[in-house]
Parts: C-alpha cells; sequence; structure tokens
C-alpha cells in the first residue's frame, strides 16, 4: 500500500504545486468534459462517452470501499442492478417524478449496501469477497426471477430519458439529445468526485485507511469500526446506485443480465487497472476499460482475449496501476534529486 | 412422493458429488495458498470440452475423454500456478490474483468462445442412455459412473492426505508454511503439486459435467459460484466439511428444482451461504483458522 504522505513529501517542488492545486485541477476537469462531446460528434463516440462517465461513476465508488476502507466487496452489481430497477419501477409502475426517482434509487441501494456491510462486520477478507458475490448473485436471481415485478429476463422496454429541466429565462434543457445527457451525468461523476476528493482527505479518509491498514488498532484508537464500515459500503453502493439510474434512463431498456457478477469483475478491473487506493485511478482505469474494447473491434471477437490478458498483465506487471507508471514517470521527468524507491 | 423424494435424493447425489470435486480443488488451493483462483470455473469448462472432443472425434472412448481432461486441467493449473500465483506471491495480497484470475477467466471463457462457438454442445457418451430401473426408480448409467467415479477419487484424494508423505506435507505446508520449509519441505513444490492435483479434479470433473450440463463455453460460471458457496459452507481449506457442503447443494438444487423453481436454486444455495457466514462464518466443521472471520 502507498502512503500519500511519503509520497507527497519526496515529490519536488515545482510537480508538487502544479498536480496538488486541487482548483486547477477540477477546473481541467470541467473544461474537458465541456469539450469532449464537441470533439467526438459522431453519435458512436457520444454513446462510448456516456458509458465512460457511467464507468468513472461506478469505479469511483467502488473504490471508496475497496481501497480506501478496505473491503473487499466483489458484488457491487447488485447496487448498480437495484439503484437501476428500483428508479425505474418507482417512475413506471408509481409515476414518481424522475429526480425523486433517482434519489430515491440511490438511497435504496445506500441502505442495501448498509445490510451487506452486516456481513463486513464478522467477516475480513475472501470470506467477505465470496459473501458479497452471494449477494450479488442473488440480486441478480431476483431480478430475473420476480417476473410480475422486473418482467424477468424479457426486461423493461421504453424508459425515457430523464425530463428536461427548465430555467426561467434559458430554454429548456432536453435530454433527449446524447451531448445534454453526457453533461448531466459526466457532470454528476464531477460532483461524486469532488465530493469523495473532500472526504476521503477528511478525518473520515483517515479513519477508514485505519480500519484498512489494521481493524485491531483502529479499535484500540476509539474507532467504531462497524459503524464506518456501514458508512464505506453505503456511500459506495450509493454511487453505483446514482450510476444504475443514469444507466437505465440512457439505454431505455434493462435486462437482468446488464447486472450479472461478471459487471463487478470488470467494475473491480477498471479500480485495479487504473490503481486502487487513489480517486484519479479508478477514473483513468475506467475510461481505459471502456475505450480499449472499442478500439479494439477491429480484431473482432479477438478483443475480449486481449481485454482479459491486459488485466492479468496490469495486475502482474504494475500492480499499483496506471497510477503507479504515472508517478514513476513524473518522478523521472520532474526530479532531479536522487531517485526515490518506488513505494509498492 | 416417496420415490419423487428417493429420485430427486439420487439426482442430488449425482450433481452434488460433481460439485464436491471442483469445490475440493478451490478448497486445497486455499488450504496451501490462502488464494482464490477464480479461472477454477474454466478449467472445469475446458476440462468438458477436452473429453468432449477427445471422446468424438478421436477415439469414441469416454474413459480416454476423462483421461485427457485431467491431463488438460493438471496442464492449465500448472501454468496458472506458474504464471500467476507465484509471482504475486511477494505481494501477500488477497485482491491482486483475484483480479488475475478474473483476467485468465475473460481470456479462456472468450478463447474457447472463439474456438467452439456460443452453440451447446450435446455431449452424449454410450452411458446416458443406459436406464437402470430399481423398483419405481430410474438413473442412467452416467449417473452411476458419476457417482462411482468421483466417490472413488474423493477415496483417493483422502487417502493421499491422510497417510503419503506427500500428502502429510501438503497438510503440514497448508498448517504453518514457513515450519514446514524450515523442516526441509519445498513449499513452492508442494504449492505446484497442489494446483496440478486440484486443476485435474476440475478438468476431470468437467468431463463428467459434460454430459449433465449445457455445454457451452460458460458453463463453468454456474458451477463455480456455487462451489464457492460449498468451499464457504463446507469451511475454507476443509475437506470434509466441502464433501458434506456439497452433497446438501447437490441435493438442494434437485428438491428446489422439483418442488420450488429451478430458477430459485441459486438464490437458496447463497440464502443458505450468507445465513451460514452470519451465525457459523467458520464453516460446518471448524479449523483453527480465524484471520479471516
Amino acid at each position: 500500500m502507498s502512503e500519500p504522505s511519503r509520497i507527497a513529501s519526496s515529490r519536488p517542488a515545482f510537480a508538487q504545486r502544479f498536480f496538488t492545486s486541487r482548483r486547477l485541477c477540477f477546473l481541467v476537469a470541467a473544461i474537458t468534459i465541456a469539450l469532449l462531446p464537441l470533439i467526438f460528434t459522431s453519435s458512436y463516440w457520444r454513446t462510448n462517452l456516456i458509458v465512460c462517465a457511467i464507468n468513472v461513476l461506478l469505479a469511483v465508488g467502488l473504490d471508496f470501499v475497496l481501497g480506501y476502507a478496505g473491503q473487499l466487496n466483489i458484488g457491487q452489481s447488485a447496487f448498480y442492478g437495484i439503484g437501476a430497477y428500483a428508479s425505474t419501477l418507482l417512475i413506471m409502475k408509481l409515476a414518481v417524478p424522475f429526480w425523486v426517482a433517482f434519489a430515491l434509487g440511490v438511497l435504496i441501494s445506500g441502505i442495501a449496501g448498509a445490510l451487506l456491510s452486516l456481513f463486513a462486520v464478522r467477516l475480513r477478507g475472501h470470506y467477505l469477497a465470496i459473501a458479497s458475490l452471494g449477494f450479488a448473485v442473488i440480486t441478480y436471481q431476483i431480478l430475473l426471477n420476480w417476473i410480475s415485478l422486473t418482467q424477468g429476463p424479457l426486461g423493461i422496454y421504453a424508459i425515457a430519458p430523464p425530463p428536461p429541466i427548465s430555467l426561467p429565462w434559458l430554454p429548456s434543457i432536453m435530454f433527449t439529445s446524447l451531448i445534454n445527457l453526457f453533461y448531466l451525468i459526466a457532470g454528476f461523476a464531477l460532483l461524486v468526485y469532488f465530493i469523495l476528493d473532500q472526504l476521503v482527505r477528511s478525518p473520515i479518509g483517515e479513519t477508514l485507511t485505519a480500519i484498512r491498514e489494521d481493524e485491531l488498532s483502529a479499535a484500540s484508537l476509539g474507532i467504531d469500526a462497524p459503524k464506518w464500515k456501514a458508512f464505506a459500503f453505503a456511500v459506495s453502493s450509493a454511487v453505483a446506485g446514482a450510476a444504475g439510474c443514469f444507466y437505465a434512463s440512457f439505454v431505455g431498456t434493462l435486462v437482468p443480465d446488464a447486472f450479472f457478477i461478471t459487471e463487478s469483475f470488470s467494475m473491480l478491473a477498471m479500480v485495479i487497472v487504473g490503481g486502487m487506493g487513489t480517486l484519479i485511478g479508478p477514473v483513468l482505469g475506467a475510461i481505459l476499460l471502456t475505450v480499449l474494447p472499442e478500439l479494439l473491434r477491429g480484431i473482432g471477437d479477438l478483443r475480449l482475449i486481449v481485454y482479459g490478458a491486459a488485466v492479468a498483465l496490469v495486475v502482474l506487471f504494475m500492480p499499483g496501476g496506471l497510477v503507479q507508471v504515472f508517478r514513476i514517470v513524473t518522478r523521472r521527468w520532474f526530479s532531479p534529486g536522487p531517485k526515490v524507491e518506488v513505494l509498492q | 412422493m416417496l420415490s419423487v423424494i428417493l429420485q430427486q435424493g439420487i439426482n442430488g447425489i449425482v450433481v452434488g458429488s460433481l460439485y464436491v470435486l471442483v469445490a475440493l480443488g478451490l478448497t486445497l488451493i486455499y488450504g496451501v495458498l490462502v488464494q482464490i483462483n477464480f479461472a477454477h470455473a474454466d478449467i472445469v469448462t475446458l476440462g468438458a470440452f477436452a473429453a468432449y472432443f477427445a471422446a468424438h472425434l478421436l477415439s469414441g472412448n469416454y474413459f480416454i475423454g476423462i483421461a485427457v481432461a485431467l491431463i488438460v486441467g493438471g496442464v492449465l493449473g500448472w501454468l496458472i500456478n506458474a504464471a500467476i500465483f507465484a509471482p504475486l506471491r511477494q505481494h501477500s495480497s488477497e485482491l491482486l490474483p483475484l483480479i488475475a484470475t478474473i483476467g485468465v477467466s475473460i481470456m479462456l471463457q472468450n478463447g474457447m468462445l472463439l474456438l467452439f462457438g456460443p452453440i451447446p454442445y450435446a455431449f452424449n457418451t454410450p452411458y446416458s442412455s443406459k436406464v437402470i430401473h430399481i423398483g419405481s426408480l430410474f438413473f442412467t448409467l452416467q449417473n452411476l459412473l458419476i457417482i462411482v467415479v468421483s466417490t472413488a477419487t474423493i477415496v483417493l484424494l483422502y487417502a493421499f492426505m491422510k497417510f503419503t508423505f506427500l500428502g502429510k506435507a501438503l497438510r503440514a505446508v497448508s498448517q504453518d508454511r514457513e515450519t514446514a520449509a524450515l523442516m526441509g519441505i519445498n513449499p513452492n513444490f508442494l504449492i505446484m503439486l497442489t494446483f496440478i492435483i486440484a486443476s485435474a479434479l476440475a478438468g476431470m470433473s468437467g468431463a463428467l459435467l459434460g454430459p449433465v450440463l449445457v455445454l457451452t463455453p460458460f458453463a463453468g460460471t454456474s458451477v463455480i459460484v456455487k462451489a464457492f458457496a460449498i468451499v464457504i459452507i463446507g469451511g475454507f481449506g476443509n475437506v470434509e466439511g466441502t464433501i458434506i457442503a456439497g452433497l446438501i447443494v447437490g441435493l438442494i438444487e434437485a428438491y428446489t428444482t422439483q418442488f420450488l423453481d429451478p430458477g430459485l436454486i441459486d438464490i437458496v444455495v447463497f440464502a443458505l451461504l450468507l445465513l451460514m457466514l452470519a451465525v457459523r462464518p467458520t464453516g460446518l466443521i471448524a479449523e483453527k483458522r480465524a484471520e479471516n472471520v
């Protein structure tokens, strides 16, 4: 595990000033989000941009519980599915307004996550991993078999996009166009990133890291580990729930297969490939692993084999992910002083 | 009514004994390495395909198919250990090997998809059509073969673990790797051996499952998910517990299909798993391995 404080102190002054000025980074991110759909104008690439934004949400959310709180949750697809189905069913069966359904979907996913954390109180490591996997399997099977509610494998069709937002002195913003939908989801992802960034750098983040590193020592310092685990699970699954709600209104159809356990694995891969325990890592991982299969379309059926190999190779040769590579590169370029040992 | 219960009991034990073979492999690996091999499922699938092609194309003899599956599984296990688990041991992370084997699993599944296509294969052995009647009960010769082969394998494995020097060394490594190394046991060799044995078991159970399952490149996933449940219900690293839990899950599957709905199998199995984790997280037969609970 890398220790942020040591890395920060070993970083040279110029790089430190440049990379730690968070306001600048958020400004750059916002401008990038604004420019991206203007650069990629085809509807194919704009669709991919939206998928990227949804995956960024999922990866960042998962990393909060996995990388910061250190809880081995490999069933994140459950909360993604719960958010998607809860919000969609509220809209379609009970005619709840979109944003109310969105908030309720996020809330329900968060509560489901807190429920799973009840297991995390007693279990660690692989036991928690299998428990969360079991939770995801059960959720998937319920979505598949509760046909009167979810229509099972037939799926739910004709889900409306988010309703237009009408501001008083501007034309109303329609979300039927891909570009506006991208701005909505990517903007939300940026907001979530900002909130999580504040969280992990606050005492709460230190608390979660303490639980990750040594639960017993954390408890001896008066940290109520079960409570904070529940908090981490709830935040993480609420973010996944929000992603699910956006997914439903973006794709327009819901089938249980979209929330099969393999979906959890691809989220895990994004977090690991990007760099677990950092926030920017999962963002990079999500973008890379969303775009990579698209770029590999040329090689047809081989693309998923390459994808699987890429995931395995990243774990083998750069277990710190893209962030680790980035750190090595910046250190080489900006550091005139003695080489600093790369922390693993 | 009684005959239905008995009939489903037979079906449950047939499937359950195969799950035991798959789960034993996982539990053996967990015992020595405290790691999960996610690609174990795909060794099962690949074993089924290997047996299919060996039996259908090369010879027509099902037993040669089983032997080929055994070898294919063992070789694949050796490769996965050498390529993934051995290099990653230095990190002592629970998550990295898990993710790496998920990558391997994606590779293997899509490789098989490329080679064999998505259409399910009809894996018929000369024994699947021969039906034996005992009163109102019936089972195929294939079912009998599955029970005999898996029981024999389990007994052999048990004897190997209990009575041979290698088996004792293996148990020593899973109890305490450092002390075992001090006693002159080479842990790396034994970990490799465990992988080969466990994966050969997976390949063989694939050969036996092939005629029972819907054989597609993704067939292993549903088996492995249940095998994980079995391993936890039985207690990670515990052989006896795994056998009992495997048979219980097989029976649950058979009776759920008969009396409830086939779609509910996974829900019932995993509800039992979560209940087990909540009530008795050390598994049916507790071992003195408490670091994860």
